[in-house]
């Protein structure tokens, strides 16, 4: 897929957007890009599927407490478990990682479909990529820790 | 006597942060009224006095284009502003949600700036 690493910039701005202007905490990427991140422990994943022209999905990976400290500075509350709050917050910012990667991949809005957030949680899990998909996932740093934005994309 | 906004996204998190962004941009409104969808938004129009609606676009039970659709053909409620909030930017859904009334498009993620720029001067 010619444009993956144009899509790829387009996340770590998208993703640096967010957070500046609406998470209100101080982000940097954290490293060269991985093409796995193994078992997730103690985390929480929100996910945005595309279907149509594209399909794959958009997912942010974040340790629990990186989770706790995003979902603070949000919404201006304290959380110290994984709640409703947690759950909106984290699938609220996969939800505008998903807008941002449709837009790049988007001729006019109709030729792709956003799936409305979701979010998985676990002491332990995995996500396996297709064997038909090119995917990144790219580190970040907050103050709260490190965390994964990953995008899969069927590879055409 | 001050104005009344109806904010309408699926996200109780994007609810707050529009609120806030609000707050921020300096926009003060009388009361703050929330629809998690545009079946709630519908219902709170019908009884509610509302000068301005921010809508999503992408929300379950009815979207924000159905809303529109839906709001267009209510007579009471029809000429109530609507500027959408929503990660959608493509031409033909921010077309069609112009076509069906939409005063404007405020795209996800967005600054207090930008919401006073684009919500200032319509209200």
């Amino acid at each position: 897929m010619e444009n993956f690493q144009q899509i790829s910039d387009k996340l770590i701005e998208a993703t640096v957007e967010i957070f500046t202007a609406m998470v209100m905490m101080e982000i940097s990427v954290n490293g060269e890009p991985l093409d796995n991140i193994g078992t997730l422990k103690n985390s929480i994943s929100g996910l945005v599927g595309l279907a149509g022209a594209y399909k794959g999905f958009v997912a942010v990976h974040l340790p629990e407490n990186v989770a706790f400290a995003i979902t603070s500075s949000f919404l201006g509350l304290d959380v110290d478990e994984i709640n409703e709050d947690v759950q909106d917050a984290v699938g609220e910012i996969a939800n505008m990682l998903g807008g941002n990667v449709k837009t790049e991949l988007s001729d006019a809005g109709r030729d792709i479909a956003l799936s409305l957030p979701s979010t998985i949680y676990g002491e332990s899990y995995d996500f396996r990529p297709s064997d038909e998909a090119e995917r990144i996932i790219i580190p970040f740093k907050v103050p709260g820790g490190e965390f994964f934005v990953e995008l899969e994309l069927e590879i055409e | 006597m001050g104005k009344n906004v109806l904010l309408v996204d699926d996200s109780m998190t994007m609810r707050k942060i529009v609120g806030r962004s609000l707050r921020q941009a300096g926009i003060e409104f009388d009361t703050i009224f929330e629809a998690a969808d545009g079946l709630e938004a519908l219902e709170i129009l019908e009884k509610e006095s509302v000068d301005i609606v921010l809508s999503d676009i992408n929300m379950p039970n009815m979207d924000g284009i159905s809303f529109l659709r839906e709001k267009a053909n209510r007579e009471a409620i029809k000429d109530i502003p609507v500027l959408m909030i929503s990660t959608e930017t493509g031409d033909d859904i921010i077309g069609e949600a112009k076509s069906l009334g939409a005063v404007g498009n405020i795209k996800k993620p967005f600054t207090p700036d930008k919401v006073n720029e684009i919500l200032g001067p319509l209200l």
